[in-house]
């Protein structure tokens, strides 16, 4: 009877030994709330695969695309209202796009005082994208995805790899739908906001 | 249920263990963090600005940099390790301003001093942090992680606080995640620095 009494306290001992060992290598850059234990390690990747397919002065091509909310976003939301900047970005449980757009909310105001939005893209499907945005905390821009036909709007802007996902890559779209502004990102790093901030800027001053 | 009773006890006193996970989750984790030990010499890594020419004469450093740290006029240097796109730094960010406010108030100005290194961070990054939380003290730039991989790749935020030795900075104590009391936290500091 006595080895059965002690048997949970053994078990919470345990327990609490495993949660206080030290965490396994996590990802590659700092990371948001809880976010740690779900993230997919990806190894190193090719910086870019892809031949993009627009240029800057080229028009926007039209998407309509769901969203995690339920939604839909689409180029005609956003044509003659607001300047747009689109975030494409790999894959969702991913250790840079976990810190990319969190890193955006710090910086809303700057997008609101340059008249823009921003829509965040990936090629994953809407239970996806839906589970690591709840993961992720509050995202103040809406979240959309290219998933079906799979990744269609990469494909059109030449940002589609060869493996599926699709380039880390910044759009910027003025309020005429014209793109302005293209950093397609070496895939494993996070881009400097400082380039698009700029970009922004410079468009907007030209109203 | 005693034996119950005793090892949730356990448990508790297991989690709230330094270094325990209960710790790291107010932090953002960074990959293979191995924090440099107490009682070590801090590396003199290099400060990119800019900073403003108030932070960088009390700092005895020149604007832009890059200035070795152990430059810095500072009896005790708290360095904060931080990232603009870190939640918790955010969250950070006015517990800190009022640490810094409080080593004014306690007439701690000149011996005890406060930078932060953005990990990964290029300067218009950090300028937005400076922006947002209104940073009383000098921040600087760390756009390859360099610096950051020099102090052990730790998770953000992350402290270390420094002595000033002939040899140059030694760390005296290191703190992962926030700092719930500034007031707990300076007492803690000059105890360690010997103030």
């Amino acid at each position: 009877m006595r080895r059965i009494a002690t048997l949970p306290a053994v078990v919470a001992v345990l327990a609490a030994l495993a949660l206080a060992a030290p965490a396994p290598a996590p990802a590659a850059a700092p990371l948001p709330p809880g976010l740690a234990a779900n993230i997919f390690e990806v190894p190193h990747l090719p910086p870019t695969d892809s031949n993009l397919a627009v240029a800057v002065g080229s028009p926007m091509p039209d998407f309509d695309l769901p969203t995690v909310t339920g939604g839909r976003v689409k180029l005609s939301d956003y044509l003659g209202k607001k300047n747009l900047v689109i975030s494409f970005v790999p894959a969702a449980w991913t250790p840079v796009c976990s810190g990319q757009w969190p890193g955006y909310n710090i910086a809303q105001d700057i997008f609101e005082e340059n008249d823009a939005a921003l829509v965040g893209i990936t090629v994953d499907n809407i239970p996806t994208l839906y589970a690591w945005t709840r993961q992720m905390g509050d995202l103040w821009f809406p979240v959309a995805s290219d998933f079906w036909p799979h990744g269609s709007l990469a494909q059109k802007l030449g940002i589609l790899r060869s493996d599926g996902v699709s380039e880390r890559a910044l759009f910027l779209v003025d309020k005429k739908g014209v793109i302005r502004f293209i950093d397609v990102h070496d895939i494993n790093a996070r881009p400097d906001l400082g380039p698009l901030l700029e970009a922004m800027a410079k468009v907007q001053a030209e109203k | 249920m005693k034996a119950l009773a005793l090892g949730i006890l356990a448990a508790l006193i297991l989690l709230a263990a330094p270094g325990s996970q209960a710790l790291a989750a107010e932090a953002s984790e960074a990959p293979g963090a191995k924090p440099l030990a107490v009682g070590t010499a801090f590396p003199d890594v290099p400060l990119i600005g800019p900073v403003s020419p108030e932070l960088a004469e009390n700092l005895g450093i020149s604007q832009n940099g890059p200035t070795p740290i152990a430059k810095i006029k500072a009896e005790v240097l708290i360095v904060e390790i931080f990232s603009m796109y870190c939640p918790f730094c955010q969250r950070d960010a006015p517990t800190v301003n009022e640490l810094a406010a409080l080593i004014d108030k306690r007439g701690l100005a000149d011996r005890v001093k406060i930078i932060g290194i953005g990990a990964g961070n290029s300067d218009t990054e950090v300028d937005i942090f400076r922006k947002k939380f209104k940073v009383p003290f000098a921040l600087f730039s760390d756009a390859t992680f360099a610096v950051h991989s020099a102090v052990g790749q730790v998770g953000t935020p992350y402290y270390y606080v420094l002595k000033k030795t002939p040899q140059g900075f030694t760390i005296v104590a290191a703190h992962l995640g926030l700092i719930h009391s500034p007031a707990d936290f300076l007492k803690d500091v000059t105890a360690k620095a010997g103030l």
